[in-house]
């Protein structure tokens, strides 16, 4: 081949080597009975009890089914269990599983299963550790029926086995369920209403599900994780989309059907959509946050963290955050998710008015000497971003010295756990948020404790809150919680556990083709239908 | 040339080991912890602990980079840290969108930019120099999410011609393939447009007051001859080699495309690694990049001898 030639055929079969005969899946097909879902995040994952991120979480809702299931009155509901019975002492749970229910892989699902479920769930979640402390044994006792000892009453357990705070005690088969907690499966193989499919998923593009022709969903009307779990669609696509622009232009055009988290900023677009509906997607919202780092000066001294309490406008932050839609947030003077049934704002009265004054004074008695605080920021988040531009404004207005470091949520997540001094590579502060759903008790809310070294970062080392947590673990009835929640409430402000920077909401947009999407602390994809 | 061949090769070595040293140091001493993200806010410290120790994270640098580079050398790139799938694996899922992006950039920016920078050169201080060269400062100017979000605004919310995002791949058809492709290929390709018909007008500039194109001229030969087989031929090294860098350039742009298009490619699955500090993609891909690279400017330099029969390796 001369050199003409070969410039003449370069080209052609350049392209065709290059574009031929790689074959990967299917990343644009939309067959009619699809639901294409942009979640929040990327499905990178798909452990749910490795990796406790929500949107693991939420995509396992779909492949895994629940012992018992949260309502929307937050009241634990019968899932995959027919009936239970508790001992008159407490210390004995015997429960028996629903006959007929079929594992994907067309196994049946026995309290074997179940059994090798709970013991895996039981080593990551708090709630499942204090059963454990107090476990005597759990066993399985026929096929379908299994029963947990315990050495003291657990009050919470049907809360502890239906709570939708990940990670949730999602039911595997006996084979995978036996995988080391800290080490991820390979295999997903559930019992809920889809089946994943793992040769179309491609991590950080796509994860499909497909309706799951033997699931034997309950009578009850679906009801947040509770209910019949019916699919009315043939597969959901999850479209992983990073630029909120591209979502929402693809939303517009009808490539996607249903946008879990638009941007506050895009949302009036969508609104003004003539074939788009925007709702609430989360009625339980998040909780604005920022820690302040217990064992270090300033903060390792009371008055220092009230003084910041003080000088807070919760308003500034979620104008920060969620912009000028007021239906997207609502000052928090407590710790709490607004608008559920445990909610309080006993002790919460610093929070409710700034006084920048107070918080100078605050500060002059407490000695403060200029030490300066390590702000430490992740900008790759809106939320954290805004929060943190806000608290270096607050910190300097009342004439605190602020070391701003502007970094990215990895980096955040690997600082924050350093217990060394801020000037050592360690911190004063960081901003965070709490989903809501985490945040209506104590159970699954591990911001709230205060049991220092065992508590999270910050480590704040408060007796009364903790004597708080237990009396709510412990309390017999609706009024013996609530009094418990308002006393813990009020020592977690005295004490300023961490700093609430306000309760916010964000949306959720869905063509309207597409029905039976309701506002939930996930994405419920039972009843929805696509027209 | 055999043995240039050869010895170009060999020469990629040390490169690369340099390369995969540099990047597993960097990431080494990068702040972040891959622990942390998989165990999630709910997680305990001892939680994040044993998950690092799971990861053998916990174990000394020299430990893991003699257990990595030995595994490289066996073309096993590792495993993902999140996904548990391997490196290779992830790498293959994203190749085809990524490659299909970057050849129709180059087919789309050679195409426009050579006769532009070509006609540029000739009409030299005209308006049609000045509006092509007008056109390229544009193109370098203009961020490719901006141009990006233009023409999908355009194109697809507008006119409603093309879909806003997504791949198909070639295998379902030519043409959801390139339809998906239009508008990334425009938007990465402005920027490089710009650079090669910038070069192409400089050098041409330059060929065109040589004495033997004034020959031609003189001998009455026609305009887009003197122009397209004797100018341009002479003026093809440069061009080839600007060609050559800026494959650089399309690897760093197509991170922006496939994220503003959601494009599944490698761009992407990087960034998503170095976010979550998935450390064995990111070394993976790194080097893949790196080889790539490294590859190009050899195919880059046998080119020469292809354009300009009078360099003999």
């Amino acid at each position: 081949m001369d050199r003409r030639t070969f410039l003449k055929s370069a080209t052609g079969a350049g392209m065709a080597a290059a574009t031929g005969g790689l074959a990967m899946p299917a990343l644009a097909q939309s067959p009619s009975k699809t639901l294409r879902f942009v979640p929040q995040a990327n499905l990178a994952n798909f452990d749910p009890i490795w990796g406790t991120q929500y949107v693991v979480r939420n995509a396992a809702a779909l492949v895994w089914d629940t012992l018992y299931g949260i309502d929307s009155k937050f009241q634990p509901q019968r899932q995959m269990v027919e009936a239970e019975e508790v001992s008159s002492d407490g210390l004995n749970w015997t429960f028996k599983l629903r006959s007929g229910l079929k594992f994907h892989d067309g196994t049946p699902v026995t309290s074997k299963d179940v059994v090798a479920s709970l013991v895996r769930w039981s080593a990551r979640d708090p709630m499942g550790l204090m059963l454990r402390a107090i476990q005597v044994e759990l066993a399985p006792v026929d096929e379908l029926t299994w029963k947990w000892s315990l050495k003291q009453p657990f009050p919470k357990m049907l809360l502890a086995l239906a709570k939708n705070n990940a990670p949730c005690s999602f039911v595997m088969p006996e084979r995978i369920a036996k995988t080391d907690p800290f080490t991820q499966i390979t295999e997903y193989i559930g019992s809920g209403p889809m089946k994943f499919l793992q040769k179309e998923w491609v991590p950080g593009a796509k994860a499909v599900f497909e309706k799951f022709a033997d699931y034997k969903p309950r009578s009850e009307k679906a009801d947040w994780l509770a209910g019949g779990k019916n699919i009315l669609v043939d597969r959901v696509e999850w479209v992983i989309m990073p630029d909120p622009a591209t979502a929402a232009a693809a939303l517009q055009n009808g490539e996607v059907d249903w946008w879990e988290t638009p941007l506050a900023d895009l949302v009036p677009v969508l609104k003004g959509h003539k074939d788009i509906n925007v709702d609430i997607g989360d009625p339980l919202g998040n909780v604005g946050a920022f820690r302040m780092n217990h064992l270090f000066p300033p903060f390792n001294n009371v008055k220092v963290r009230q003084a910041v309490l003080t000088a807070m406008n919760q308003e500034d932050y979620m104008r920060a955050v969620v912009g000028d839609d007021d239906k997207l947030w609502k000052p928090l003077p407590g710790f709490f998710t607004p608008g559920t049934p445990l909610y309080t704002e006993e002790g919460g009265e610093i929070l409710k008015k700034r006084n920048v004054a107070e918080a100078k004074k605050l500060l002059a008695e407490a000695g403060y000497k200029g030490e300066p605080v390590v702000c430490v920021v992740a900008q790759d988040m809106a939320a954290t971003k805004s929060m943190g531009d806000v608290t270096a404004e607050l910190l300097k207005s009342i004439g605190m010295n602020v070391d701003f470091v502007a970094t990215d949520w990895g980096t955040v997540g690997s600082r924050r756990a350093q217990k060394t001094p801020p000037g050592q590579g360690g911190w004063s502060m960081f901003h965070t948020w709490h989903a809501g759903a985490d945040c209506i008790n104590p159970a699954a809310y591990t911001a709230i404790r205060a049991n220092g070294d065992k508590a999270w970062f910050g480590w704040p080392d408060v007796p009364a809150v903790e004597t708080e947590v237990t009396n709510w673990f412990n309390a017999k009835d609706l009024a013996e919680e609530k009094a418990a929640m308002g006393r813990l409430n009020k020592a977690a402000v005295e004490n300023v556990v961490f700093a609430p920077t306000g309760f916010y909401l964000g949306y959720q947009a869905w063509r309207k083709n597409v029905t039976g999407v309701v506002s939930g602390p996930l994405p419920f994809f039972w009843d929805v239908k696509k027209d | 040339m055999l043995a240039f061949v050869v010895r170009r090769i060999v020469t990629t070595i040390p490169v690369m080991a340099f390369v995969a040293l540099f990047v597993f140091s960097l990431l080494y001493i990068a702040p972040g912890d891959p622990a942390a993200i998989i165990a999630g806010d709910q997680a305990s410290p001892a939680d994040v602990e044993r998950i690092r120790a799971s990861l053998g994270l916990d174990r000394p640098y020299l430990v893991r980079f003699a257990e990595w580079s030995f595994r490289v050398i066996q073309g096993d790139l590792g495993t993902s840290i999140f996904t548990n799938l391997p490196v290779t694996q992830l790498i293959a899922q994203r190749i085809e969108p990524t490659l299909s992006l970057m050849v129709l950039t180059l087919i789309f920016a050679v195409v426009i930019a050579v006769p532009m920078g070509v006609v540029a050169a000739w009409k030299a201080g005209s308006w049609v120099d000045k509006a092509a060269m007008g056109f390229a400062v544009l193109g370098f100017s203009v961020p490719v999410f901006v141009v990006g979000y233009l023409l999908a605004y355009l194109f697809a919310l507008k006119l409603d011609w093309l879909p806003v995002q997504g791949y198909t791949p070639i295998s379902q058809g030519f043409w959801p393939w390139l339809r998906n492709l239009i508008l990334p290929t425009v938007t990465l390709g402005l920027v490089y447009v710009a650079l090669i018909a910038r070069i192409t007008r400089a050098t041409m500039l330059d060929v065109l007051q040589q004495d033997y194109v004034r020959t031609a001229q003189a001998k009455g030969v026609a305009q887009k001859d003197v122009l397209f087989l004797h100018s341009l031929k002479n003026a093809a090294v440069p061009i080839v080699t600007i060609i050559g860098i800026g494959i650089a350039l399309l690897i760093g742009g197509a991170v922006v495309t496939e994220s503003v298009f959601a494009i599944p490619g490698l761009g992407r699955l990087t960034v998503d690694a170095i976010l979550r500090r998935d450390y064995p993609v990111i070394q993976g891909v790194v080097l893949m990049f790196s080889l790539v690279y490294v590859l190009v400017n050899l195919l880059i330099d046998l080119t020469y001898t292809l354009v300009d029969p009078r360099i003999r390796y």
